[in-house]
């Protein structure tokens, strides 16, 4: 059994794909291209897909990860252009190697947030405000309940841009087995925070990464 | 762009993928390269019509010509079609994203009564004049319908330009070669229409109309002249090689029939005088289990599906089901595939049959019983007896299966109490066998369904002229059954009286149902086949203010000399046959099916021959 371990895109029309969907989606893509995908040796065996990261739907993302085995060892470039030639739009694979760190290693994501607003330059302020205070309180869902959390400590902020009425937020937020800030939490708190009106336009997953900003791999 | 303004507001709907395209096997072209634009429209959500076979062979049919292009277009779901109707969006192609307002042709397909007032909502959706009558003079688009409904268009004649009976993969093509050449000559609609109304299987209903007497009933036909008396439906002679696609579009969101599908065989040999599938997809044609069998692994390999299933009216029917069967379960076997197979009879429903039947499926068994007493069962020529229905069960009991639903119909002509009572009785039979069975599945209990619809007499069948039980009558039919089942091993289900009723009308109605249609949708009618959107109370008005008597269309006698709203269109299978059917059926006596002996349908002529060898 061979362990891989590929990095793809999910844009476009993909990105209307659910989680939930897109192992179903994954398994039909491994059957059209007649890779020699292996099954689990159970009572009813099923081909072995591992997600990373679960991707909300409606974002993009250039490096969403999936493991998967193989049962004959083969060229990775192979399993790359065999995989791609029969996606649906909006997805394609990045590379195929094999796996290195373990998906526990995953600490952060790093997001694109593009936003759209009449008046992009109040929108700046408010974020350049929001972002400023001492506090970020925000409820969030968790499978116990409703609870109040604080992004303050979590947020990492990389960068902001505007274009036109486009602001565009690049952030990182915890990512993987242990916390995981949605984007879409910190919008709500500009919402909340601003009367400032804005639409999201998109929001992109861009990187995941482990401890000491290492790219995880 | 419309495909921004869609996207603005995808992710606030429920199953937003179903609004978007981009799926695996779905054909995107460059539409300046495109000669003529087809709109494949099924009038129900994505998640049903996507199941829908005939749609997935002629949108690959259609697109296998680099110059036309077939796209797929369904209804929205209530909380999308909101936002459509707030937003401006108009109803548009999953594959360009472009409305489908300027296309060609808007095709839809008719698979059942219940979905003509979605047909109204989706033409307002794509700012198409809902009336053919309004849609002037210029070629524009040509909206159509074909499917199994259209065997009896009249309710649907004012909306639309034509119909196309029969089977699509040829007159579909010759429509569309028609119209690019009319397109490219600058021709008016009305040329164009002339001219379509001369291919077989084309009817155009504004060149056709009808008088009525006083009593309701048709008084004549007229028909302008230059256009054909009688429409006939078109046939695929060479079954065997007609072109079957080797990929589906593979829709990202579950759908009800997610899965491979193989068409075995076209038509039936059974002639059950109920079912109108069985007289009008004759005749009886079956692929070669070579060429299922391939066409089985390209559908496979081509959509990544895990999962394959055999359509047809009656798939044990086939001549070679056993050698079929050990060909494909070679192949799915060894590749995790699924093969399952649904409409099989009890009848020949052999133990080595249901040996391979037990290694491809683990669900529940369903019969098809039909009727509760053997006289009644003659009655409809459902040719199955108790003596079968009960070895087929002992069988499935000793290989495992522990529960069983039967299939029955209420309401079928001739019926009395006794047949009703009766249904109760073979469920219990069935009950009394599984604890006569010692070896049968230890520890666990039998569960009989009994699952009844309401009959329904529909165009072209032997019960064409029936009328439909009133609503009083099938309740107290229902009320009859569930006092006549004694033990809590049975449990008993039905359909919704109201609903069967208006699938009556809408059957067997003429062109005075279009006003009642229309007047319904008005009214908010719309997806009436789903539960939670039927509003009978809606359609009682609208048959009300139309001044049309639902019971003149399903509780009454249509008598043999009538004309019926039907009798211009031929689908060989001939009214005498039906008429002699009809009159053999009241006499409690069975046909035999078409391979043990024909019985002069008239479906000979389309092939200049006989259908089988031996009879």
């Amino acid at each position: 059994m061979i362990r891989l371990r590929a990095v793809f895109e999910k844009k476009g029309r993909a990105r209307y794909i659910s989680h939930l969907d897109l192992n179903r989606c994954i398994q039909r893509i491994f059957r059209r291209s007649g890779l020699p995908i292996w099954y689990t040796e159970g009572f009813n065996p099923h081909p072995y897909f591992s997600f990373a990261l679960a991707l909300s739907l409606g974002f993009e993302s250039c490096c969403e990860v999936l493991d998967f085995n193989l049962n004959e060892d083969m060229p990775l470039d192979e399993v790359r252009s065999r995989l791609n030639a029969v996606m649906p739009d909006g997805m394609s694979i990045a590379s195929v190697a094999p796996q290195n760190k373990k998906i526990t290693a995953i600490e952060k994501a790093e997001y694109v947030v593009e936003l759209s607003s009449e008046a992009p330059d109040k929108l700046a302020d408010a974020f350049g405000a929001l972002m400023a205070s001492e506090k970020i309180l925000i409820e969030k869902k968790t499978k116990k309940g409703i609870k109040l959390v604080d992004l303050k400590p979590s947020v990492e902020l990389i960068s902001t841009e505007r274009a036109g009425d486009a602001f565009r937020i690049t952030l990182m937020l915890p990512a993987g087995t242990q916390t995981n800030f949605n984007p879409t939490l910190l919008l709500e708190a500009l919402k909340n925070s601003s009367e400032t009106e804005f639409e999201m336009v998109k929001i992109v997953r861009t990187r995941i990464l482990c401890e000491n900003n290492e790219f995880f791999s | 762009m419309l495909r921004d303004k869609i996207e603005k507001h995808l992710l606030s709907v429920q199953k937003p993928s179903r609004y978007i395209g981009g799926e695996a096997g779905s054909i995107v072209k460059d539409a300046s390269n495109i000669d003529v634009r087809f709109a494949f429209c099924f009038p129900d959500t994505y998640d049903i019509g996507m199941s829908h076979l005939g749609m997935k062979i002629l949108y690959s049919l259609i697109n296998e010509r680099e110059n036309y292009w077939c796209e797929r277009v369904f209804a929205p779901a209530e909380d999308f079609e909101n936002i459509m109707r707030e937003n401006d969006i108009p109803l548009y192609g999953l594959e360009s994203l472009e409305a489908i307002t300027n296309f060609d042709f808007i095709g839809f397909t008719m698979q059942y009564e219940l979905s003509y007032t979605n047909v109204l909502n989706m033409l307002d959706l794509a700012n198409i004049p809902i009336f053919a009558s309004e849609r002037g003079n210029k070629l524009g688009q040509i909206v159509c319908a074909g499917g199994p409904c259209v065997c009896n268009p009249e309710p649907l004649a004012d909306f639309f330009d034509l119909f196309i009976l029969g089977e699509g993969e040829e007159v579909n093509l010759e429509l569309m070669d028609l119209y690019n050449e009319h397109k490219k000559a600058g021709s008016t609609r009305d040329e164009f229409l002339r001219a379509a109304a001369r291919i077989e299987g084309v009817y155009v209903p504004k060149f056709y109309t009808f008088k009525y007497k006083e009593d309701g009933t048709i008084l004549q036909l007229d028909v302008e002249d230059g256009v054909p008396k009688t429409v006939r439906k078109r046939i695929i002679k060479d079954f065997d090689n007609v072109y079957y696609p080797d990929n589906f579009v593979v829709p990202f969101t579950e759908i009800v029939h997610d899965r491979a599908s193989v068409e075995v065989l076209r038509g039936c040999i059974r002639g059950c005088r109920f079912c109108q599938a069985g007289f009008i997809y004759r005749p009886f044609r079956e692929k070669t289990a070579d060429t299922i069998a391939e066409q089985t692994r390209a559908l496979c390999e081509n959509t990544g599906y895990d999962e394959v299933s055999l359509a047809s009216l009656s798939t044990s029917d086939h001549s070679e089901i056993g050698d079929m069967l050990t060909k494909l379960l070679d192949y799915t076997e060894g590749n995790r595939i699924n093969m399952s197979l649904p409409s099989l009879r009890v009848d020949n429903f052999s133990e080595e049959l249901l040996e391979k039947i037990k290694r491809v499926r683990k669900s529940g068994l369903t019969f098809a019983a039909e009727a509760g007493t053997q006289r009644l069962r003659n009655v409809i020529n459902k040719n199955v007896s108790e003596e079968e229905l009960m070895n087929t069960c002992r069988i499935a009991f000793e290989g495992g299966y522990s529960s069983v639903k039967l299939y029955f119909m209420m309401g079928l002509p001739t019926e009395t109490d006794e047949d009703i009572i009766g249904i109760a009785d073979l469920a219990q039979r069935v009950v009394d066998l599984y604890y006569s069975i010692e070896n049968r599945p230890k520890g666990r209990g039998v569960q009989v369904s009994i699952s009844t619809a309401t009959f329904v007499p529909k165009p072209f069948t032997p019960f064409e002229f029936e009328p439909q039980d009133t609503r009083e009558e099938i309740e107290r039919k229902q009320k009859l059954l569930v006092d006549s089942i004694k033990t809590k091993k049975i449990r008993a289900s039905w359909h919704d009286p109201d609903v069967s009723l208006l699938e009556a009308v809408l059957a067997k109605g003429d062109r005075r149902l279009c006003r009642v249609i229309y007047t319904a949708w008005k009214k908010g009618c719309k997806f009436d086949s789903w539960g939670e959107y039927y509003r009978f109370d809606k359609w009682l008005e609208a048959f009300d203010e139309c001044g049309v008597s639902t019971g003149f269309y399903a509780n009454r006698r249509f008598e043999y000399d009538e004309i019926l709203p039907w009798d211009h269109l031929d689908y060989y299978v001939s009214k005498e046959f039906f008429i002699r059917e009809n009159k053999t059926a009241r006499s409690a006596q069975t046909t035999p099916n078409c391979r043990l002996k024909c019985s002069a349908c008239g479906v000979t002529k389309c092939i200049g021959g006989k259908c089988f060898d031996k009879t």
